[in-house]
């Protein structure tokens, strides 16, 4: 479903924040990807997403090489993702409701369907009661699952989100890891930023480790987590939680 | 098609919503359209109602032919049967210097120093004389045929008294071609109004335009807001210097009313000239979209994320 290969990323007047990374994620796995901050795991979804395109290398996304594809079709292409930032990205001048439809109106989507969706979002998040509040009246991990309704509110089968959990406290991102894990059952493929380790610890999970632009790859086991400690560096494995 | 109706009536019902609640400042905006369409349309108006008064007064206009004193009763004949042959007159008269004579002892009665000027004279000074009515109205034409009557054999003068009118008509024309450039650089500045105003839209949001980038939204879906944004900026504008003008033709109307009394003329302006109102709006709106579509090009272009 996507598949880097030789991906190399340089922006102008900068090193290379990726270096020759290739992967393949499948349809309905759930990937972390993990490093220090700036080692490019942002610029990694920005690939994904189809938001960046490579420097060299090809991405592959639904067969589609992005490269290749014409500025009018990116767009479409964009659209099967549904996108969750660290920093909400929503937009402070219009009601919950109104911030959680903009994606059916981006796909042409309206009426009593448009509406329909955006209290199934709402609810699946827990905030339908909240439709009518104004984002900055949220607290930050009720902003946080506003964002994901917003991002799944057009159904798209790949999940891409950065770092959503990284500015919650313990029980806020046990809440919204919760919710990835609800979509991630129905099959959505999730591809999550971390820069802690929070949350991988449930089940057997892969993760894409990126160090300076490299990429490391490894399969996780709950059991595993202490043998790994040393390639996660900084993965902060002791907040481990159990269920 | 559906769909793309939705996309057209969302853009306009996000853009009807965003005016109502920035209601002032749209119609700051729409005033500031407004007045600068109303500046050369009243130089427009002004300058046409000054053709159709040229034209009125034109009208009136008349050839006097004065005779040579010699002229006899056979070359008076002769000069009335090319007149009446020529097919750019529409009617003559002779005057003969008898009548012409009477007349002025006959005007001159209640003058006393006219009077006694005219009963000076022993003999009749005046000449016989033709008067003639051209069937155009075009100084030109009057030109030409004054010149022709000059020629005739026996015409001791030919008089065409519509100097003024041919210099009203240069005046005209040059104020018309003041009104081209006047509203040429008035063009310029509603469309760099408007361009500026969309520009300022664009920037407060900068964040949705940015996030529904994001999304999957394309050009089109991030344009077609601004850009009836622009055209209803130029429609509100347009309507506005109409409802302008009629007021101010209003009032004028009242004032030139007392004055055609005065000329004894039923002169007054055209009120509703729709020709020029539907320039006004078709101007407006073009400039609008125009605008529009320039500032938010610009904006889409560093808005690109790849």
């Amino acid at each position: 479903m996507i598949q880097f290969d030789q991906v190399t990323k340089r922006y102008p007047g900068s090193d290379e924040v990726l270096r020759n990374v290739s992967l393949h994620i499948n349809s309905g796995e759930f990937v972390f990807v993990t490093g220090h901050s700036g080692a490019g795991k942002s610029t990694l979804l920005k690939l994904i997403a189809a938001t960046e395109r490579p420097t060299s290398g090809t991405v592959l996304i639904a067969n589609q090489n992005v490269s290749q594809l014409k500025a009018s079709a990116i767009p479409f292409l964009r659209r099967r993702f549904g996108l969750i930032f660290q920093d909400h990205k929503l937009l402070y001048d219009r009601n919950c409701f109104e911030n959680v439809i903009l994606p059916l109106h981006i796909n042409g989507t309206s009426g009593i369907e448009a509406a329909k969706r955006v209290r199934a979002a709402l609810d699946k998040v827990g905030l339908l009661h909240k439709e009518k509040a104004m984002p900055i009246t949220l607290s930050g991990g009720e902003q946080q699952r506003l964002a994901i309704a917003r991002a799944v509110v057009s159904r798209p089968s790949i999940l891409i989100a950065d770092e959503p959990t990284g500015n919650l406290d313990a029980s806020y991102a046990a809440d919204i890891m919760a919710i990835f894990y609800a979509f991630n059952q129905v099959g959505v493929t999730v591809i999550m930023a971390t820069h802690d380790a929070l949350g991988i610890s449930a089940k057997q999970s892969r993760v894409l480790h990126l160090s300076q632009g490299l990429l490391n790859e490894h399969l996780l086991h709950p059991t595993e987590l202490e043998d790994n400690q040393a390639s996660l560096e900084n993965a902060s494995v002791e907040n481990s939680y159990d269920e | 098609m559906n769909n793309w109706l939705n996309h057209h009536t969302q853009a306009l019902k996000q853009v009807l919503s965003r005016m109502r609640r920035h209601a002032w400042s749209t119609f700051m905006i729409c005033l500031v359209i407004g007045v600068s369409l109303c500046l050369p349309s009243l130089f427009y108006l002004g300058v046409d109602n000054l053709s159709k008064l040229a034209e009125h007064m034109q009208s009136d206009t008349e050839i006097s032919l004065f005779l040579k004193h010699d002229a006899d009763a056979t070359t008076i004949q002769k000069i009335e049967q090319q007149l009446a042959s020529n097919n750019a007159i529409l009617h003559h008269h002779l005057v003969t210097k008898e009548e012409a004579w009477q007349q002025l002892k006959k005007n001159s009665a209640s003058n006393q120093d006219l009077s006694e000027t005219v009963q000076a004279l022993k003999n009749n000074p005046l000449p016989d004389a033709f008067f003639i009515q051209a069937k155009s109205a075009a100084p030109d034409e009057l030109e030409t045929l004054k010149n022709s009557l000059q020629n005739i054999p026996g015409v001791e003068h030919a008089l065409l008294n519509t100097e003024w009118v041919k210099r009203l008509a240069t005046l005209l024309n040059l104020g018309e071609q003041f009104i081209f450039f006047i509203a040429l650089l008035l063009a310029v500045v509603l469309l760099v109004i408007i361009g500026n105003t969309i520009r300022m839209q664009i920037l407060t949001q900068k964040d949705e335009i940015e996030v529904s980038y994001l999304i999957g939204a394309t050009n089109s879906f991030i344009r077609t807001p601004f850009l009836y944004a622009g055209v209803l900026y130029g429609l509100l504008g347009g309507l506005l210097a109409i409802a302008m003008m009629m007021l101010i033709m209003m009032t004028f109307n009242y004032s030139i009313a007392d004055l055609s009394q005065l000329y004894s003329s039923d002169f007054s302006l055209r009120l509703l000239n729709s020709e020029l109102f539907i320039t006004m709006i078709g101007t407006a709106v073009s400039i609008g979209w125009i605008g529009a579509y320039l500032a938010v090009s610009k904006a889409i272009a560093s808005f690109k994320l790849m």
